[in-house]
């Protein structure tokens, strides 16, 4: 399964919004998929990131499924937030 | 534009100006203008693409940071007073609440804290969640890195307590008492 992030939107920033975009997430695109699914979690076409939203969506994903895998992840902010959720969020991939 | 920030935040209870087009009361209404101010700094060209993104992300984290923190318990008038613009070939980007303040905020989780300083330096330094057992409160070591990696200016006023960051972080006492949050970033 790949999750496409740009289809939440291109500006990422807001703790509710990224709570929301997880809920979006689990009840049409993860739903019933097994915990050793691979999930791909695809950053294209993303410009701003923060680690409040992401915390709400990647970190979940993260501790939800055992296999996934960062696609695309060259754009700045979204490089500096995934360092941050590294640190502060206990982020393991 | 530092002014208007200073005289919004220092507004009587009451005599807000919630008119003003700088005013967000809520968080989308920040949202959007966020939105307004990249698309203007990405037509405008005076700062790079990369830079305008990471700077977005930093305004983002501090203007949310007021809503998460505040939410329910604004003292007065609720939302961020944002505004932006060029001096001195400079931008300045200045964002404020008149909510709890950081000191108030952390001591629900940290209650041995007892001044303004000391809190700004937990906030930007210590891993901590100001809304426990809630994984959250991390932004501003976010926003202090990336003030750091970027070559950006920060001055952050919390109470009697003012923080200065650039390659480093500086707290001092600040000139005034804030209740809420300033912050001008200089990019």
């Amino acid at each position: 399964m790949r999750i496409e992030m740009k289809k939440f939107g291109e500006m990422l920033i807001s703790r509710p919004a990224g709570r929301e975009a997880f809920l979006a997430m689990s009840a049409y695109l993860t739903k019933d998929l097994p915990e050793d699914e691979m999930i791909e979690i695809d950053f294209a076409g993303v410009k701003v990131l923060t680690p409040s939203f992401a915390d709400e969506i990647i970190t979940k994903i993260a501790e939800k499924f055992k296999n996934v895998k960062l696609l695309n992840t060259e754009n700045i902010t979204v490089q500096s937030t995934l360092k941050a959720l590294r640190e502060y969020s206990d982020l393991r991939i | 534009m530092e002014k208007l920030g200073y005289d919004w935040i220092k507004s009587e209870a009451g005599r807000v100006d919630i008119s003003s087009g700088y005013y967000c009361q809520t968080r989308d209404v920040f949202q959007a203008r966020l939105e307004k101010m990249q698309n203007d700094l990405l037509a405008d060209g005076r700062i790079k693409e990369d830079q305008v993104y990471i700077v977005s992300a930093i305004a983002g984290e501090i203007g949310n940071n007021s809503f998460d923190h505040n939410l329910g318990n604004w003292p007065d008038a609720p939302g961020v007073f944002f505004a932006y613009g060029f001096s001195d070939g400079k931008l300045k980007i200045v964002l404020a609440d008149r909510g709890q303040g950081i000191l108030k905020t952390l001591k629900s989780v940290k209650p041995e804290l007892t001044d303004d300083a000391r809190a700004l330096d937990t906030a930007f330094n210590e891993k901590i969640s100001g809304r426990a057992p809630e994984n959250r409160g991390n932004g501003l070591k976010f926003v202090k890195a990336n003030i750091k990696s970027a070559g950006l200016r920060l001055i952050f006023i919390s109470g009697k307590a003012e923080a200065g960051l650039d390659e480093k972080m500086e707290i001092r006492e600040a000139k005034e008492k804030l209740n809420g949050c300033l912050a001008i970033l200089t990019v």
